[in-house]
């Protein structure tokens, strides 16, 4: 039995609101409730981007949060998944073109599954975190580890270089 | 030979047995909330889960702190089911904590800070009722050693129903049940302690949790002595005591929780060791 196939078992959810209304994260809450239970499927809602496995964002990114975002993404270790949860986090929803706003969160980071509504209904969001489940168990390490890109500097006629504008580099020695 | 085989075999498996437990914990708070649950396997599916994610370490000695409180727990366990000395259990298990107290100032992160703050807090709350414990055992049978509470003709319980209370008492703080959560929580440090670990190197502050279990429990049982019936009647009671506790209690602030050690399980215990002495001098 192979070690991956234990993810699906154990997903534990980091969930952020990049600054939405609530509404989606009051559903997220619901989803903890005797209701909907999830814990059953053996998720629990950490608070820690270090332990966690998938990234359950709301709301529209701001212009405030889209460093943490992506601090808080950066900071999960591979395999991970990103379920963005509503209309917002997927599109910028009703917050779309406000000065203050960016769009849904796919502009800063990678999303596996995106979820609609507003609010997404619980039963939803547990549609898409099993739907994301299928994407982590596929996950390799290798397919998220940063790689290099072998591609020469643009250089176009119009750049200037800065080496021409400047003066000669003088010795004062 | 019979008399080591089974505690060798209880210290190899002590990892699995107190895993088993916390499944059945993590059940049994969920059908006290009116839920399912997750299945009995749980934490195990999420120990094979963490093995394979991938290793992100502030720095080696944060890691290696980590790793070594998990193997100086469980050098503590296995001395207390050898039968070793009492006040040795005590302390070994004092170093372990303080390994983890070591790890969780080594790093930058304020709210690991936090967690060592409150664990060495908390260590102050349930050390000295264990050492009044351990002295009336002493007063009792006039050995340190755990085995001679084994050879004590009669359950310790009957003898001094005090310290199990005053153990009763401290043991949501030695388990991080709420009330007495403060070096946990999760909802307001995120863990503490354990924030900074990942992959592999959370596992073994994990699996320490369930060994922490195990270690709380047998010390639960020593109150029965040879008794056996008794022995697991009184882990149930434990059991049910901890979960109902942690169901229906909200946390107090670290003031509070150290306010009520001292005030009421110190002397609890304090009590039970004046009538010992009462009671042999008679």
């Amino acid at each position: 039995m192979k070690l991956s196939s234990f993810r699906k078992k154990s997903p534990w959810i980091l969930h952020y609101n990049a600054g939405g209304c609530n509404g989606c994260d009051i559903e997220i809450l619901a989803c903890l409730a005797p209701k909907y239970d999830i814990e059953r499927f053996g998720m629990i809602n950490t608070g820690n981007p270090k332990q966690s496995d998938i990234l359950l964002v709301t709301g529209p990114v701001t212009k405030r949060s889209r460093e943490r975002l992506v601090e808080i993404y950066a900071q999960m270790p591979e395999p991970k998944v990103v379920v963005s949860c509503g209309a917002c986090a997927s599109t910028g929803g009703v917050f779309r073109g406000m000065y203050n706003c960016e769009g849904g969160i796919d502009q800063y980071i990678p999303v596996d599954v995106y979820v609609c509504g507003c609010g997404a209904r619980p039963e939803q969001i547990i549609d898409g975190v099993i739907e994301a489940l299928a994407i982590l168990e596929k996950k390799t390490k290798e397919l998220e580890q940063s790689v290099r890109l072998k591609r020469d500097p643009v250089i176009e006629s119009t750049q200037l270089n800065r080496r021409n504008i400047a003066g000669e580099i003088v010795k004062t020695v | 030979m019979k008399d080591v085989l089974i505690p060798v075999l209880l210290i190899l498996f002590a990892p699995v047995i107190g895993g088993l437990a916390y499944g059945f914990e993590r059940i049994v708070r969920a059908r006290m909330q009116r839920r399912i649950g997750p299945p009995l396997l749980q934490p195990f599916y999420d120990f094979l889960k963490l093995a394979d994610k991938r290793k992100m370490i502030v720095h080696s000695t944060h890691a290696f702190l980590g790793i070594m409180h998990f193997v100086s727990l469980w050098f503590a366990l296995a001395v207390l089911l050898l039968g070793g000395d009492l006040i040795l259990v005590i302390f070994l298990h004092l170093l372990s904590t303080s390994l983890l107290i070591l790890a969780g100032f080594s790093t930058r992160s304020i709210f690991s800070h936090l967690g060592s703050n409150r664990t060495a807090i908390s260590i102050l709350a349930y050390e000295p009722v264990l050492i009044l414990i351990a002295v009336s055992v002493f007063m009792l049978t006039g050995s340190f050693e755990v085995s001679s509470i084994f050879k004590y003709n009669e359950p310790l319980l009957y003898k001094m129903p005090l310290a199990f209370i005053a153990l009763l008492l401290i043991l949501p703080i030695k388990l991080k049940k709420s009330p007495f959560d403060v070096a946990e929580a999760h909802q307001e440090i995120t863990g503490g302690v354990e924030l900074e670990f990942s992959g592999i190197f959370y596992e073994a502050i994990y699996t320490a949790k369930w060994l922490d279990y195990v270690f709380c429990y047998t010390l639960v049982y020593l109150f029965a002595g040879n008794n056996i019936m008794l022995g697991a009647a009184l882990i149930v009671f434990v059991f049910l005591y901890l979960n109902a506790l942690d169901n229906s209690s909200a946390r107090v602030n670290y003031k509070q929780m150290l306010r009520f050690s001292m005030m009421v399980a110190l002397p609890v215990a304090f009590i039970n060791l004046l009538l010992i002495i009462l009671h042999l001098s008679l």
